[in-house]
C-alpha cells in the first residue's frame, strides 16, 4: 500500500524546550492512525508541523507525496483538517459557515447531506454561537469533511461530545474509512481509539515511545484493554 | 473569483449584522450632516470665502465613514479572526488567508462609499449642496485618504497581539481622529495651539486635501499629499513586517 503521510526525523523546539524529538511515522492509504499521549506531549505541534502550519528545525514531511508548505493549494484540495478548539465568526449561522468553507474547494461535498448525517440539519439557520459544545464539535468535524478529503486530520475529534453524539461521529468516520479515507487523529479516549484506529503511536515529551497496531500493543502489555496498556507504556517510560 | 464573491457575500452579511459598524460608519455622519445643515443651512462660511458652511464641511464629513471602518472595522475584525484562529484555519485550505483580508477591505470600502454617497445625497437634496472643485480630483483624493487610513488600520491590527489591546488602541486612535481632525467639529473653530497639534494627525491632512479639492481652493497640497502617501507607504511596510496570522 502507498504511504499517505510520511514523517521522518521531525524535530521542533520552542527556544530551549524540545517539543517534537526525532519523530518518524508513516501512515498508509486507508489506514486510521492515532497519535496518543498526555496533554502537552506535542501532539498538536506535530499535527501543525505535518500540515505546514509550523516550521521545524529538521526532518521531512510528505502528505500524499507533497510538501505541505510549498504545495499548499494543491494538497489541501485533498486534505480535510479539524483543528483543536475551533471557533467561528461572531453571529455566523451554521449554513453560512458550511457555505463559506465549501466555497474554498473545487469539488466540495454537498454540506446539506453532511448536516443530515451529523443530525445538524435543523440548525442551518441557527447562529453557531447558540449550538451546544457537542454540536459545535460535531460541526467542526463536518467542516473538515466538506473538501471530500482523501486524508483527514482530526485533533481531539470527540472532546465534549455525549455518548450518542460520539457514536454518530464514529459511524460516519467508519463508513468513510470503508471508502478508503485515510485518517490521522489524536484522542484522549482509549475506547474511541480502540474502535477507530488500526495503528497508534504513543508519544511523550515529543518522543515516540511505541508505534504498533492496537491488538499488538495490548498483546505486548500484561493487560487486556488499550487504556491499561497505554498507562503501562507511559509508566514504563517514566521508570526508564 | 467565485470564491471571492461567496466570501464577500457571507462576510458582508456578517458585517451588516453588527449594528455598531452601520451606526458609526453611516448613521452618525449622515446625522451630523443633517444637524449642521439644520443649524447653519445655507449660511456662508464666516470668512466670507464664497462658499457655504455645508460646502466647507462636506469634505470633512465624508471621512467619518472612512474613520469608522479604518480604525474600528478593519483592525477589530482582523484581531478577532486571528484570535479565533479563523485566519490560521485558512492555511489548511486551498485558499490563502490573504483573500479574507481583501474581502474585508472591500466590505469596508463599500461601507465608506455608501456613507459618503448618502451624505452627498442628503446634502444635495435638502441643503442644495454643490461641489465647487473638480469632481475627479475630489474622488481621487477621497480614495487616497481611504487607502491611506486603511493602511494605518492594518498597522494597528498587525501591532496588536490580542483583541483587548486592539480594542484599546482603536479607541485611542479613533476618537481623537474623529474629533480633532475636523471630521466632525470644524477644524477652523479650534484654538491655534490645538490646530497645530491636530495638524499632526494624518486624517487632518486628509481632510485638508478633501476640503481643498471640493472647494476648488488654490492652496498648496504638498504637505497633505506627503503625509497621506507617507502614511500609506509606512503603514504597508510596517504591516508586512509585523503582521502575524496567529
Amino acid at each position: 500500500m502507498e504511504d499517505c503521510i510520511k514523517v521522518k526525523n521531525l524535530n521542533k523546539s520552542y527556544g530551549n524546550r524540545v517539543v517534537v524529538n526525532n519523530l518518524s511515522l508513516t501512515v498508509k492509504k486507508g489506514e486510521v492512525f492515532g497519535l496518543l499521549g498526555p496533554n502537552g506531549a506535542g501532539k498538536s505541534t506535530t499535527i501543525d508541523c505535518i500540515l505546514g502550519l509550523k516550521s521545524f528545525e529538521n526532518g521531512s514531511v510528505r502528505v500524499l507525496g507533497m510538501n505541505p508548505h510549498t504545495d499548499r493549494k494543491r494538497l489541501f484540495e485533498r486534505v480535510g483538517v479539524q483543528l483543536q478548539s475551533s471557533s467561528y465568526q461572531g453571529n455566523i449561522r451554521v449554513g453560512e459557515v458550511c457555505e463559506e468553507i465549501a466555497a474554498l474547494y473545487q469539488s466540495p461535498a454537498d454540506f446539506r447531506d453532511l448536516l443530515v448525517q451529523f443530525k445538524l440539519d435543523h440548525y442551518v439557520k441557527q447562529p453557531v454561537a447558540k449550538l451546544s459544545g457537542g454540536e459545535k464539535q460535531k460541526l467542526s468535524v463536518l467542516l473538515a469533511l466538506i473538501p471530500q478529503p482523501e486524508v483527514l486530520f482530526l485533533d481531539e475529534l470527540t472532546t465534549g461530545l455525549d455518548t450518542v453524539a460520539r457514536r454518530e461521529v464514529w459511524q460516519v468516520l467508519t463508513a468513510l474509512k470503508e471508502n478508503g479515507l485515510t485518517l490521522f487523529l489524536t484522542s484522549h479516549y482509549m475506547d474511541e481509539v480502540e474502535v477507530l484506529c488500526d495503528r497508534v503511536c504513543i508519544i511523550n515529551r515529543g518522543k515516540a515511545l511505541v508505534t504498533d497496531t492496537v491488538p499488538e500493543l495490548i498483546l505486548k502489555s500484561p493487560y487486556k484493554r488499550l487504556e491499561e496498556a497505554y498507562l503501562w507504556v507511559m509508566k514504563e517510560e517514566i521508570a526508564i | 473569483m467565485k470564491k471571492f464573491f461567496t466570501l464577500l457575500k457571507i462576510e458582508g452579511k456578517l458585517s451588516l449584522r453588527c449594528v455598531d459598524s452601520i451606526f458609526f460608519g453611516i448613521c452618525m455622519p449622515v446625522g451630523i450632516m443633517i444637524l449642521i445643515g439644520l443649524i447653519v443651512g445655507q449660511n456662508p462660511a464666516p470668512n466670507d470665502a464664497g462658499y457655504t458652511l455645508i460646502q466647507s464641511s462636506f469634505g470633512a464629513l465624508i471621512t467619518v465613514g472612512i474613520c469608522a471602518t479604518a480604525f474600528m472595522g478593519i483592525p477589530l475584525t482582523i484581531a478577532d479572526y486571528r484570535d479565533k484562529k479563523i485566519l490560521k484555519h485558512f492555511f489548511v485550505t486551498p485558499v490563502s488567508p490573504t483573500m479574507l483580508l481583501w474581502v474585508h477591505a472591500v466590505i469596508n470600502m463599500l461601507l465608506s462609499i455608501v456613507s459618503a454617497l448618502l451624505i452627498y445625497t442628503v446634502a444635495r437634496i435638502f441643503f442644495g449642496y454643490e461641489i465647487i472643485g473638480g469632481k475627479l480630483s475630489f474622488i481621487g483624493s477621497y480614495l487616497l485618504v481611504m487607502v491611506s487610513m486603511y493602511s494605518l488600520g492594518l498597522l494597528i491590527a498587525s501591532l496588536c497581539r490580542t483583541v483587548k489591546t486592539a480594542n484599546v488602541v482603536c479607541s485611542i486612535v479613533y476618537f481623537p481622529m474623529l474629533f480633532l481632525s475636523g471630521a466632525t467639529i470644524p477644524f477652523e473653530i479650534f484654538p491655534q495651539p490645538l490646530q497645530s497639534l491636530a495638524s499632526f494627525l494624518p486624517l487632518t491632512q486628509g481632510i485638508a486635501l478633501l476640503k481643498s479639492t471640493s472647494l476648488g481652493l488654490e492652496t498648496s497640497l504638498l504637505i497633505p499629499l506627503i503625509v497621506l502617501i507617507g502614511s500609506l507607504v509606512i503603514g504597508i511596510i510596517l504591516s508586512i513586517r509585523f503582521f502575524r496570522w496567529e
